[in-house]
């Protein structure tokens, strides 16, 4: 092939916007499709509906290699086909695969003969090969490895490509070999089946990571121990690694680390293989959650009448609006009686949330009177706050910062009491 | 976890306390009353449930919108043996039995933390139940057979350590500790009093229950302070409730030491507005009344 492949995104959710944009800056001529005629309408005027950081301003830079559609047809333009829509969740973590299934049957519809497709969802393993006969064209799974509110970076620098194929000994089709080299990352084809898991082993590995610092960072806020402290110690060890995932949290959100764990104990159920361990990062994963909820009880519930409570951040993570399985919304969820106003740079505030919800102008206004403020999602903006204002402005004195967005020492000359995950509060 | 079958609390028609004559049943009987429910309260002289009337003289007493709160157990100072088993098993088969004939219109067993073994570690409503002695076992198939019998919603209320005025039992903890503190001048612990235990208020058990019936909940629910206390800590804070010294004295530790703790989070979800009584509090409490 002389000319460079046209490449095709089918479903535009984060995922799809994503990994467009970033084939349109690697110099792809790149098509957008979704059957939504709105979205399609609004992305053609460059007005995307996640919020990433870069992502715009990416999109900006290379829009004239990247159109959106709702027009199916306009898929038999593309010799690589990504079928790319977020594959949503329900609360125990099983997928819906129903969209997937759709976009799926209409790109082999529409698709030529001789195009790629390659699935990029989350699937289960098995998936991909049970779809193998539903087209003409040549099938193929590729990992995804986003990561909310840094997914710019992972969609134009990839690690690896983890490609799912039917027959991996087989070079890979010239078109869709050529793409991937574009990136410059290693390229290591395998089953489809091995591809399906590759993905879920990440995820493990990483839960594996986050469940074991918040076991102990509990742990070192009981025993006088600072967590902050030892994780220098473990990025060292190379055995763990510099960028490993080890600041505690408040247990695993997103949906997407929940998924995998799901599917592995439903794997592991159904062909009667030991998933206990997995169980036990599920069950760690709830209780982190609560953290801040347990605190407040503790600190100010259970003494103060009539409370007031502060929450900023709403987000499950920095960067990112998406709210699914954010502590913060299970934590409002679990103060209905209570009044709390809160504040977060980009999601809005739903009525549906709490009956008694109160939205500030900005996170310092959200502090006044209140008895206590919670710092739920880790905002950069948050981190340059100042604990003297805040003090100023709460009623109470108690912070309750999982993330550690303030720093401990300033909280303390400020007069509050400043709890974080992993440090003993007495140090 | 607890499902509210109604979101705001509701006055229930009537309450139904079987067991009324028991540590709990008293204390539930007289928060009910106070509160202007209309309560029913069947202790054994009224209701023998290892009677053989005992279905029958039920099913006749309850009504179809009666919340029922079933207390009546021997419990563990009265034997961990077979027969105790038995007589307890008796129990349970007869309300089921009548549960089975008639309709109430919201069911409370109150069962026990027993059906947790120690190992569990931290407890919450996920831990895994497990019979380990004949008590536990007693209490596991009550809730199965009751859980299967009832056509209406059934609360299972799994209560820790208990202490208050009331409290006839002996058991080791805040009661037995107060009596010797105030007999002996001296708190016996066993070994150095290593152990961690959760110790719930009676009155904070109670209200709990009372929510539990006002929500009309369904589900499981540990009543627990989520606050554990080793019984060397709890021993001296009893005898910080007497003006002159207690002596506290450790013995050759007999068996292995065991802890236990409870991940409240259920409770402040169920109802966010609960706030419990505060160790010290309830045991100045208690020594108020016991000084009256």
């Amino acid at each position: 092939m002389s000319t460079l492949p046209r490449i095709g995104y089918v479903g535009m959710t984060h995922l799809g916007i994503c990994s467009a944009v970033a084939a349109a800056s690697k110099g792809f001529a790149t098509l957008g499709f979704t059957p939504e005629d709105d979205l399609a309408a609004a992305l053609q005027t460059g007005r995307l509906p996640v919020v990433e950081p870069d992502l715009d301003a990416l999109l900006r830079v290379h829009r004239e290699r990247i159109g959106f559609s709702s027009d199916p047809v306009r898929l038999a333009e593309c010799d690589v086909i990504y079928v790319a829509p977020d594959v949503p969740t329900n609360d125990d973590g099983s997928s819906d695969l129903s969209v997937l299934d759709e976009l799926l049957l209409l790109t082999f519809a529409h698709a030529r003969n001789d195009s790629i497709i390659v699935i990029l969802s989350q699937v289960p393993p098995g998936y991909t090969r049970a779809r193998c006969s539903g087209g003409r064209q040549s099938l193929f799974y590729q990992v995804e490895t986003l990561i909310f509110g840094r997914a710019v970076e992972r969609a134009t620098r990839s690690e690896r490509f983890i490609i799912g194929c039917s027959e991996p000994t087989q070079p890979l089709p010239t078109a869709f070999a050529r793409y991937l080299a574009a990136f410059e990352c290693p390229i290591l084809p395998m089953r489809f089946e091995s591809a399906e898991l590759a993905k879920i082993a990440i995820n493990c590995c990483l839960v594996a990571t986050v469940s074991t610092a918040n076991t102990l960072a509990e742990l070192c806020e009981s025993i006088g121990a600072d967590w902050s402290e030892i994780v220098p110690a473990l990025r060292l060890d190379q055995r763990i690694g510099q960028h490993a995932y080890l600041s505690p949290g408040l247990g695993i959100a997103g949906g997407n680390l929940e998924r995998d764990l799901a599917t592995v104990v439903q794997l592991g159920d159904a062909n009667g293989t030991d998933v206990g361990v997995v169980r036990a990062w599920q069950a760690n994963s709830r209780y982190r959650r609560d953290w801040v909820l347990r605190m407040l009880h503790a600190r100010v519930l259970a003494m103060t009448e009539e409370p007031q409570l502060a929450i900023l951040g709403l987000a499950y993570k920095e960067n990112t609006q998406s709210t699914k399985n954010s502590p913060a919304l299970s934590l409002l969820q679990a103060l209905s009686p209570f009044k709390v106003v809160v504040y977060d740079p980009v999601v809005t505030p739903q009525s549906a949330w709490h009956p008694h919800l109160t939205s500030a102008a900005n996170a310092i206004d959200a502090c006044d009177g209140a008895d206590a403020l919670a710092i739920m999602t880790p905002w950069p903006q948050f981190k340059s706050l100042q604990p003297s204002q805040i003090a100023r402005r709460l009623r109470g004195k108690l912070v309750i910062d999982p993330f550690r967005c303030l720093e401990p020492a300033a909280c303390a000359a400020a007069g509050l009491e400043h709890h974080v995950l992993g440090r003993d509060f007495a140090l | 976890m607890l499902t509210h079958r109604h979101a705001e609390p509701q006055q229930p028609s009537r309450v139904v306390v079987l067991g009324s004559n028991g540590f709990i049943g008293r204390e539930l009987v007289a928060y009910l009353r106070e509160k202007g429910t209309s309560t029913l309260a069947l202790s054994r002289k009224e209701v023998d449930l290892a009677a053989d009337d005992a279905v029958d003289r039920l099913t006749f007493l309850l009504r179809p919108d009666d919340t029922l709160v079933f207390l009546a157990a021997l419990t563990p100072d009265k034997g961990r043996g077979i027969a105790p088993l038995l007589a307890n098993e008796r129990m349970g088969a007869a309300v089921a039995e009548a549960l089975e004939r008639s309709s109430v219109g919201h069911l409370v067993y109150v069962s026990s933390d027993a059906v947790y073994p120690f190992r569990a570690g931290l407890i919450s409503e996920d831990s895994c139940a497990e019979s380990t002695d004949l008590y536990s076992a007693m209490h596991l198939s009550r809730e199965i057979m009751l859980k299967q019998a009832a056509k209406a919603p059934v609360a299972v209320l799994r209560p820790t350590l208990i202490y208050g005025v009331g409290d006839t039992h002996n058991s080791y903890g805040p009661n037995r500790f107060r009596r010797a503190a105030h007999k002996d001048k001296r708190i016996t612990l066993f070994g150095k009093g290593e152990e961690t235990r959760d110790h719930i208020f009676i009155g904070d058990v109670v209200a709990l229950i009372d929510r539990v019936i006002a929500h009309r909940s369904t589900g499981l629910l540990n009543l627990a302070t989520g606050y554990s206390i080793a019984y060397a800590d709890l021993a001296k804070m009893v005898a910080a409730l007497f003006s002159e010294p207690i002596e506290i004295a450790c013995t050759p530790r007999q068996n292995q030491i065991t802890y236990r703790s409870f991940d409240v989070t259920a409770i402040h979800r169920s109802f966010p507005e609960f706030k419990f009584k505060l160790l010290e509090q309830g045991l100045a409490t208690v020594q108020q009344h016991a000084k009256a």
